[in-house]
């Protein structure tokens, strides 16, 4: 079963993955764009801890001195990769409740690094729509209609070529609605994770 | 580098330069820490990567190498070494000054 949930509080999301597991969904994986897999099982109590680290492409020896500290102080990495962001612990032993953290300051740099992370996404986003813009001389409709002299066109003629022309404009537009729209989402989750370490811990 | 900037440590800091003065990876740090500070200072695995990460970019330990594939060993370094006598001088004052006026 899949689940389309976004949290920017870590805390919640730790309490929505446990309340699935007292349901008998399982968190398997997580995939981009928000999307919770799960597997069905009986009920149990999980008592997931997330962690939110970018170890990046080279960052692999990285990741496993990290997985591996983790492991050997009693707890399962139950899913992430180096470039996935949050990484899902559970205790090894069922019966332990303990926590990934131990003072309230190591849990506010945990919020402190996904805005960091969601501002170096919003950048990117800036980035890419600037440039295109700047290759387009900031004229997106030419851009997007590439036909010449579409625009002085009159009746049949300017339908025809308009409707030809559609499909390739969508491809040249979707990207850039799916960068707009990202850069938009990274901006407000930023905001939320600011308001999060600055108030919450 | 101006060390003083370091003072004081936190409870933890000290106690992951003192176990760093011999070669540890993450986990024996954790327990090293625990022992060092008589079961007083336990730090979770999130907290303890964190802290030694901080050590790292601020210079007053590295990561050595070791035939561990996996694990990272860690060693305090000249700088943390400075510290920890620094901090050390700092905290024999502090106890002085208290049993001049009678603790």
């Amino acid at each position: 079963m899949r689940k389309f949930k976004v949290f920017i509080d870590i805390d919640e999301e730790e309490k929505f993955l446990r309340e699935m597991a007292e349901k008998g969904y399982i968190f398997k994986k997580y995939s981009y764009f928000g999307f919770y897999h799960f597997e069905p099982a009986k009920p149990q109590t999980l008592n997931y801890r997330v962690d939110y680290r970018m170890f990046g492409i080279g960052g692999n020896p990285e990741f496993l001195n990290y997985v591996a500290m983790f492991e050997d102080a009693g707890w399962k990495h139950v899913y992430g990769t180096k470039i996935s962001g949050s990484q899902y612990f559970l205790p090894q032993h069922d019966e332990e409740v303990n926590d990934i953290f131990s003072d309230s300051e190591s849990k506010r740099q945990r919020y402190i690094r996904l805005y960091q992370q969601c501002i170096v996404s919003l950048a990117c986003a800036i980035i890419y729509f600037i440039a295109v813009l700047a290759i387009n001389n900031f004229n997106l409709s030419s851009y997007l209609f590439q036909t010449p002299g579409l625009w002085e066109m009159g009746g049949t003629k300017f339908w025809r070529a308009f409707w030809f022309e559609f499909p390739f404009m969508l491809l040249r537009l979707i990207p850039i609605l799916i960068f707009t729209t990202g850069g938009l989402c990274y901006a407000i989750w930023a905001i939320k994770a600011k308001k999060l370490f600055e108030n919450k811990y | 580098m101006n060390l003083e900037k370091f003072l004081p440590l936190t409870e933890t800091t000290f106690y992951i330069l003192m176990a760093l003065t011999e070669p540890g990876h993450g986990y024996a740090i954790m327990n090293k820490v625990e022992e060092l500070s008589g079961g007083k200072v336990r730090t979770a695995a999130g907290t303890m990567y964190g802290a030694i990460e901080n050590l790292i970019k601020q210079k007053l330990i590295k990561a050595v190498p070791s035939e561990d594939k996996r694990r990272k060993v860690y060693l305090i370094t000249d700088e943390g070494k400075q510290i920890l006598q620094l901090e050390t001088e700092r905290l024999k004052h502090l106890v002085l000054v208290a049993q001049n006026h009678g603790f």
